[in-house]
């Protein structure tokens, strides 16, 4: 049996799947740990897991964490080349710069095996290339987000090989390699198909959605049940709190009285008085719900993204900044949704398009085989089996 | 052939710039917009990564060869994408015909 660690941002959407594959390590008997810098509540653990949140360690860096997460509010409102600033320089890399001494402490004391790194928290896998402890990466969304700037432009290129060669050297690591990641094991979250590779480097697995992490979240079903007109789910994911009330007057703008039951995963506060045909909840229990709708709407955070697609359901994805334009060209290129970007989201065009994906069946037909390519993934049982193997193959290095 | 030879002023420039992005974007989000040359392309105009292709699509079907917009944009870092405003792409255009 290994020790397992996930180190992960404090955002919900990358720390998700790792919660479903650690269940499933724990099931094996494998030792588990989270370790983030923000707390994390504990009816999302898996039984048997612990989050490590050292918040005293953490404590001379509070405000800046603070500013940090803020800071996110702003995505939606910057150009293309402005987020790619917000997020490489000012939140992937000073999250690595403040997790990095709190890690290290940590990785000394409970020493695991294997340290799995979300893709966007650089400090996992540089703790474990100074400690040579076997590195594994998780990409919960499609790679290749930011395209091949080496080649496309080189000016771009070369600012985000100098942050990260600056960050290595500021953590001890004196190499013109990049060791942000691992170059052993990559697991990602969809399909080969679907993320739109035609080949692959070797260390890249493909294992499809993960599932199973707990989500006791209550909801109304008797209230679904009743619900007769075709039922879209839409959601706006755990970030982005600023736009929210604008997304979702849109959405009662185009959607009220007509013969649609709509399905909002939104906190109900923001507006005093929904349409009857809304069912509005702050949190659902989104991979149950999913089997019972028709359709999607939402902005392309990953994990609907891939709960729709597993479910075989076309959707409307309506891209508003980071990694959502991406995605929104994958669905577009499988013919399995339909893409308005947020800012230029017309009501009369977000009604059409939510008819049209429900009446012409080449939508759904092209979810459907998204689908299959992620059932043929492997999901869990995939990464488990390729997480095991690693630990097997690999081990931790002494100190010359 | 849709290319053509004679010298445009910076105000026509402006003008068929201003033709392109209403087709680009739409006119009904164009009429919210008081498009300047000081308008910035990103910020002010909100053009996203596909927009700017389509874009520069239409400058490359209107002036051929005679303008690399595309090789321009992607020789500059993210500072000067930022700060990228309308001006500064009819200079360009300028500059090219001359």
């Amino acid at each position: 049996m290994s020790k397992f660690l996930f180190v992960v941002p404090p955002f919900f959407g990358h720390i998700s799947p790792t919660l479903s594959i650690g269940a499933s390590l724990l099931a094996r008997g494998h030792e588990v740990k989270w370790f983030g810098i923000t707390s994390l509540a504990k009816v999302h653990l898996p039984e048997g897991g612990e989050f490590i949140y050292p918040e005293e360690d953490l404590l001379p860096h509070a405000e800046e964490i603070d500013l940090i997460l803020k800071r996110q509010d702003d995505g939606p409102s910057c150009s293309g080349p402005e987020v790619m600033k917000l997020a490489l320089e000012e939140t992937y890399v000073p999250f690595a710069r403040i997790m990095m001494k709190p890690l290290n402490n940590f990785v000394d004391q409970w020493k695991p095996d294997v340290i799995v790194n979300d893709c966007i928290t650089f400090a996992g896998a540089l703790c474990a290339h100074l400690k040579g402890i076997p590195s594994v990466t998780t990409t919960p969304v499609p790679p290749d987000v930011m395209g091949d700037t080496a080649n496309s432009a080189p000016k771009i290129f070369e600012w985000q090989q100098n942050l990260i060669l600056g960050l290595q050297k500021e953590v001890g690591i004196y190499s013109d390699q990049i060791h942000i990641h691992s170059h052993q094991l990559n697991l990602v979250f969809t399909s080969q198909t679907f993320a739109g590779f035609k080949e692959k480097p070797p260390h890249m697995h493909f294992v499809g959605p993960v599932k199973g992490r707990p989500n006791l979240a209550a909801f109304d079903w008797d209230r679904l049940a009743k619900a007769t007109t075709p039922k879209v789910f839409v959601s706006l994911g755990t970030l982005l709190v600023d736009i929210r009330a604008a997304f979702f007057k849109k959405l009662i703008d185009a959607f009220a009285g007509e013969p649609i039951t709509i399905v909002a995963a939104t906190n109900p506060d923001i507006f005093e008085e929904w349409p009857d045909n809304f069912i509005v909840s702050g949190f659902v229990p989104q991979s149950e719900l999913m089997p019972h709708m028709d359709a999607v709407i939402c902005h392309g955070g990953f994990n609907t993204v891939n709960d729709t697609f597993t479910n075989g359901l076309p959707m409307l994805i309506t891209p508003i900044a980071y990694d959502h334009f991406h995605t929104a060209k994958l669905i577009e290129q499988a013919g399995c949704g339909v893409s308005i970007r947020y800012k230029r989201l017309r009501i009369a065009d977000l009604r059409n398009t939510v008819f049209e994906l429900l009446e012409n069946p080449k939508y759904r037909l092209a979810a459907q085989d998204i689908r299959e390519t992620f059932v043929a993934a492997g999901g869990n049982n995939k990464a488990v089996e390729l997480l095991e193997d690693f630990a097997k193959n690999n081990h931790v290095l002494e100190p010359a | 052939m849709d290319t053509i030879t004679t010298k445009l002023s910076r105000e026509e420039i402006f003008n068929l710039m201003k033709k392109f992005i209403t087709e680009v974007i739409g006119e009904e989000f164009v009429e919210e917009m008081d498009i300047t040359p000081e308008s910035s392309f990103t910020k002010d105009l909100e053009m996203d990564s596909i927009e700017i292709v389509s874009f520069s699509e239409k400058i490359k079907a209107h002036f051929g060869d005679q303008i690399d917009f595309t090789g321009w944009l992607s020789s500059m870092d993210l500072d000067q994408l930022i700060n990228l405003n309308l001006g500064m792409i009819i200079s360009y255009i300028e500059e090219c015909q001359s």
